[in-house]
């Protein structure tokens, strides 16, 4: 597949030039739209509204008070294995580093699963690499019916799965699973996907469908901020979203918002995407897209996050470890998928909520709709 | 059952006709404080937000300190069996008998099922719950959900969070017209303007979450949505001076038959 052969519904042709050439009174006018859409989207994330920064922020900061409360949804991601079958030029788990690799036993599964319970967060994230014979699926459905014991959220962050596999994880008391296209660009995921199944551009854009036809009740997706052009990304975001919004009415969305993080002496990821692009980024999909949750990770630093938070940014997690069984032993943060920028425990991090004026939400489901 | 000095819901009788939700507040002590400024008797709590675990998390505890009415609600439930088992869960947790059924099975625009809402209210009732049914403001359903035993309707003025006020004020009117059960207006309002509006418009409760929670001083706000309800309701029971296009001419088009 080329950028060419994108399907219609994802193609941001139509509305990329004017995202290249938006002046700020484009951006203006799209601020004061009643019922903004795709061409005030490209306006918003265009550099030109850079200048209207505090503006763009005012209106999501308004928005997400308004739909989500003066609340932080919170969640953990605990890794469950780091082995592979992927090379991927920008991850550290990409299955030809020369990296020890190790799985969670089940005992493991349930000591971790017992840190993060005792840090009082009642959603977690259950992650793995592509699919392998030490990860594969039925590890991952058991590990999800373990975790379903312990919290009243539970989502999964895995490769891309059949319509039955995810089935079975709602059965096994998933909430929903979250995957990023990385890149909508058909030609730069080629380049990035060197080999393995990650490699099918089509198997990976097609799984959120999937996933909510299972019946699994949220869907999370993200670009991998840096890998491209970030106009032809945002615009793809939003474009799947609302494909996903008209296909499937009782699913949920997310987005998310990761950036590249360079990974042990890499190069500069491609299209260096830095902390004002982001927040321009975030604010302006708030402001299209009022109603979905916009989740951040701790890749990105105190700073930003605690900027973020509540302005257009509803849910986040917190305190993470990004190394297999980094819970109950701490390993060193450069073994991680990717070096946590955030490092504060889940106190300090409150309290800085708190501080602005938000509250952290530590159970915001509950087991009983299962 | 309507239009007395008091609010009667299910046999129980309430003086405040403001109700509140709790689940966009800032802090729980800030909840606690709006709650009791605003002299609510009737406050709503999702089950998905119970946590008896977690003493800094729990919105019901500090809530169960106050001389109130829980009414737990079972926003995330995407049908009427969901909402059934969370309904009981929310009994068995706080002993109340009221229910909020809520159920939205879009997770973004949060707009109620009206075929979930009626089968799960059905039940509801019929199990002893007295259930208050957040519904579309459609007049054919609500006065199905009250056939069903529905101890009042709780129609939107528009949607969650929208602060769009009484867009559904033309069909509002025709609920309000033919409903034996008390009607509570829910979700939509933004300012107390409207909410004592929706009193002089025939509503016997409002019920407001968003346009509290999100202001600058929410116990101020609610204080500010209390008198607006109490005055709406006070002129309604004045009788409000009807509207006319032109004033009365002086020589009557019927003075030929004094």
């Amino acid at each position: 597949m080329t950028a060419r052969e994108l399907p219609d519904w994802l193609d941001p042709t139509p509305w990329l030039a004017t995202a290249r050439s938006a002046t700020a009174r484009d951006v203006a006018r799209a601020l004061e739209a009643a019922h903004p859409q795709e061409p005030e989207l490209a306006a918003l994330i265009a550099p030109a509204a850079d200048g209207l920064l505090e503006e763009l922020a005012s209106r999501a900061r308004d928005l997400t008070w308004q739909h989500f409360g003066r609340t932080i949804a919170l969640y953990v991601p605990l890794y469950l294995s780091d082995y592979c079958s992927s090379g991927c030029v920008y991850c550290g788990f990409a299955a030809d580093r020369q990296i020890p690799r190790r799985r969670l036993e089940p005992a493991e599964i349930r000591d971790e699963l017992a840190a993060i319970r005792r840090m009082g967060i009642q959603e977690v994230l259950l992650l793995t690499g592509e699919r392998t014979p030490q990860a594969d699926f039925d590890y991952l459905e058991a590990a999800v019916e373990e975790a379903a014991g312990h919290f009243a959220a539970v989502m999964v962050e895995a490769f891309p799965m059949t319509i039955q596999e995810y089935g079975r994880l709602a059965q096994a008391g998933c909430t929903g699973v979250t995957i990023y296209q990385e890149t909508y660009d058909p030609d730069q995921y080629a380049r990035l996907h060197r080999w393995g199944p990650k490699r099918d551009y089509a198997a990976r854009l097609q799984a959120p469908e999937k996933i909510l036809a299972s019946g699994l009740r949220v869907v999370g997706l993200g670009a991998l901020l840096g890998l491209n052009d970030p106009l032809f990304e945002a615009l793809c975001l939003y474009l799947h979203a609302r494909h996903l919004l008209r296909s499937y009415w009782r699913g949920g969305i997310t987005l998310s918002f990761p950036r590249v993080c360079r990974q042990r002496g890499d190069s500069v990821p491609p299209h260096p995407f830095d902390e004002r692009s982001l927040a321009r980024l975030v604010c302006a999909l708030r402001i299209c897209l009022p109603d979905v949750p916009l989740v951040l990770s701790t890749r990105e630093s105190a700073r930003v996050r605690d900027g973020l938070a509540g302005v257009g940014i509803n849910k986040m997690s917190v305190a993470s470890r990004t190394t297999v069984g980094g819970y109950v032993a701490p390993g060193p943060p450069e073994e991680g998928q990717f070096q946590v920028s955030d490092e504060r425990d889940v106190a300090t991090f409150c309290a800085a909520l708190r501080r602005k004026g938000l509250q952290p939400v530590f159970k915001n489901w509950d087991s009983v709709f299962r | 059952m309507r239009g007395g000095e008091q609010l009667i819901l299910g046999g129980v009788a309430f003086r405040s006709r403001l109700l509140l939700g709790t689940g966009k507040f800032a802090s729980t002590a800030e909840m606690v404080r709006t709650v009791e400024a605003s002299g609510a008797e009737l406050v709503t709590v999702a089950l998905r937000r119970f946590n008896p675990t977690h003493a800094e998390d729990d919105l019901v505890g500090p809530l169960t300190r106050l001389k109130i009415t829980l009414v737990p609600n079972t926003s995330g439930a995407r049908d009427a069996d969901e909402a059934i088992k969370a309904a009981m869960l929310g009994r068995e947790l706080t002993g109340s008998r009221f229910v909020k059924v809520e159920i939205h099975p879009n997770p973004h625009h949060l707009m109620p099922d009206p075929l979930e809402t009626y089968e799960a209210s059905r039940r509801l009732s019929s199990q002893g719950f007295i259930v208050l049914p957040y519904m579309p403001p459609d007049p054919v359903l609500a006065k199905r959900l009250e056939d069903v035993g529905c101890a009042a309707v709780m129609p939107l003025g528009s949607g969650i969070g929208t602060g769009h006020g009484l867009a559904s004020a033309e069909l509002l009117r025709l609920i309000i017209a033919d409903s034996k059960v008390p009607v509570i207006v829910d979700a939509g309002l933004r300012a107390p303007s409207e909410a004592a509006a929706a009193m002089e418009m025939g509503c016997d409760a409002v019920l407001v979450n968003s346009a509290i929670a999100a202001a600058e001083d929410p116990p101020g706000m609610a204080r500010a949505f209390a008198q607006a309800v109490e005055a709406g309701y006070a002129a309604r029971r004045a009788g409000i001076m009807g509207r006319r296009e032109q004033a009365v001419p002086s020589s009557p088009l019927t003075a030929f038959l004094e």
